[in-house]
């Protein structure tokens, strides 16, 4: 099982906890994700500003995928939905030739529409099975309760993605943390965006946003909020004190991502989960 | 290119039913932003009234709307499209043009800082910066769409 690993920008730079985890829970499970040098800005960014530029970032990247031969898998859920929308797109032939006409200047082979991309959470649910992670769990988070914060890019647009989870009720990253034995909870405003997309250009609005799932998990009681995107971590976590002070609260809820609780189960030790990175220590929770 | 979302005619498969604006949490925080109000402005054509509504950056692209709409009309992505034109033209918010001279110098949103990484065992960053200069370059030559 071999796939190029799409790390994204936000990862690598501001979400070490969720690299290291990725990295070391894929190897737990015989997973093989092979570095690509040359994959570069998914498009995401570039969207707001030219179009067309935004296009021809994904498809270089697909393009590069294809030639070696390996489908990707993502850890973001923005660069998986712009990806896939990209993939969707240039099934349009007449685009895909234009497309095509304008790699090769980059020295890049044609696409030909044939690579999958599918975020991490999605292919452990598809393609790996739950059922094969369970064999594999050594310490039950019988204990624990979680709730899922699961990212609007991480399903959605469903023509992009295709139907495999419900955007309206969303489960396969609940079933998978399920295995573990630890339970999760359902919320009322479960499917709300964290905001940070619009962090730089209405920070009022994004805070409100983001203060409106801390305070409903946090009266929940559950032990941490589980997510699946660097961009959602950014929001619930790093911006955590800075929300709570612009809307009069107080936080104190662990974020942690979906491989960090997976691979605890699994019996990986705290240093190969990244848990030295979690800004709001999840001390509690990991006794 | 992406023409048939800014489609005349699948603009006009919008009857202006207003599920997307009512089920859009900004909508629900800031009562200003209206995607279906917007989409009605574009659908007229009203093209330059719309590049300088500001609330056109508040949308956070989050799909819910284009799920919801029950005449296919790709919401989110007409709004995304507008807000590159608007970017052409001119208007647009300060971060908008940090981000892009950030990916112009370095090929990436956030530069990689490949010590912390080297000190969480993690391996170094090494892909060409100029790859998004070249690609904004060679975008340009391209036909207006709107
Ligand atoms: S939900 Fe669809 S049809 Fe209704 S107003 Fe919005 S875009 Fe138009
Ligand atoms: S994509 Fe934009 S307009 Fe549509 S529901 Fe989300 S924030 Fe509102």
């Amino acid at each position: 099982m071999r796939y190029a690993f799409y790390l994204g920008c936000a990862t690598p730079v501001k979400a070490l906890k969720y690299e290291i985890s990725a990295r070391n829970l894929a190897r737990s499970l015989g997973i093989e994700l092979i570095d690509i040098p040359e994959f570069g800005c998914c498009g995401f960014p570039v969207k707001s500003m030219d179009s067309f530029a935004a296009i021809l970032m994904a498809a270089r990247n697909l393009a590069i995928a294809e030639e070696k031969g390996m489908d990707i898998i993502g850890v973001c859920t923005g660069c998986t939905a712009i990806l896939s929308e990209a993939k969707e797109y240039l099934e349009d032939e007449k685009l895909r030739e234009k497309v095509n006409g304008k790699l090769k200047a980059l020295g890049v082979k044609e696409y030909r529409g044939r690579v999958k991309i599918k975020h991490f959470a999605r292919f452990l649910y598809e393609d790996y099975k739950p059922d094969r992670i369970r064999d594999k769990i050594t310490t039950p988070l019988a204990s624990l309760e979680f709730g899922i914060h699961y990212g609007c890019h991480y399903m959605k647009p469903t023509p992009a993605h295709g139907q495999f989870d419900d955007p309206a009720n969303p489960f396969t990253i609940d079933d998978l943390i399920n295995i573990t034995g630890a339970k999760t909870v359902n919320y009322p405003n479960k499917n709300l965006c964290c905001g940070l997309t619009i962090m730089g250009t209405d920070e009022d609005l994004s805070f409100k946003l983001a203060a409106e799932k801390l305070e409903c998990l946090s009266g929940k009681g559950v032990d941490a909020m589980v997510v699946a995107c660097p961009s959602c971590c950014i929001a619930y976590e790093n911006n955590q004190k800075l929300v709570g002070k612009k809307t009069g609260k107080e936080f104190s809820l662990p974020v942690l991502y979906f491989t960090q609780v997976i691979g605890l189960a699994m019996g990986l030790s705290e240093k190969d989960l990244g848990f030295e990175f979690n800004r709001i220590k999840a001390d509690d929770l990991l006794q | 290119m992406y023409s048939y979302l800014l489609d005349k005619e699948k603009l006009k498969c919008c009857y202006q039913c207003g599920k997307c604006s009512s089920g859009c949490d900004i909508n629900r925080l800031d009562g200003s932003f209206q995607p279906h109000r917007l989409l009605h402005l574009i659908g007229m054509g009203a093209t330059d009234k719309v590049l300088k509504i500001d609330s056109l950056w508040k949308c956070t692209t989050c799909f819910t709307c284009s799920e919801r709409c029950p005449q296919g009309v790709k919401i989110t992505e007409i709004l995304w499209l507008t807000r590159a034109f608007a970017f052409k033209s001119g208007c647009i918010p300060e971060l908008a043009v940090i981000q892009r001279d950030t990916l112009l110098k370095s090929g990436r949103l956030m530069p990689v800082d490949n010590k912390k990484r080297e000190k969480a065992g993690l391996p170094a960053i090494t892909e060409e910066s100029d790859v998004a200069a070249q690609i904004f370059k060679i975008a340009e030559e391209k036909e207006q769409i709107l």
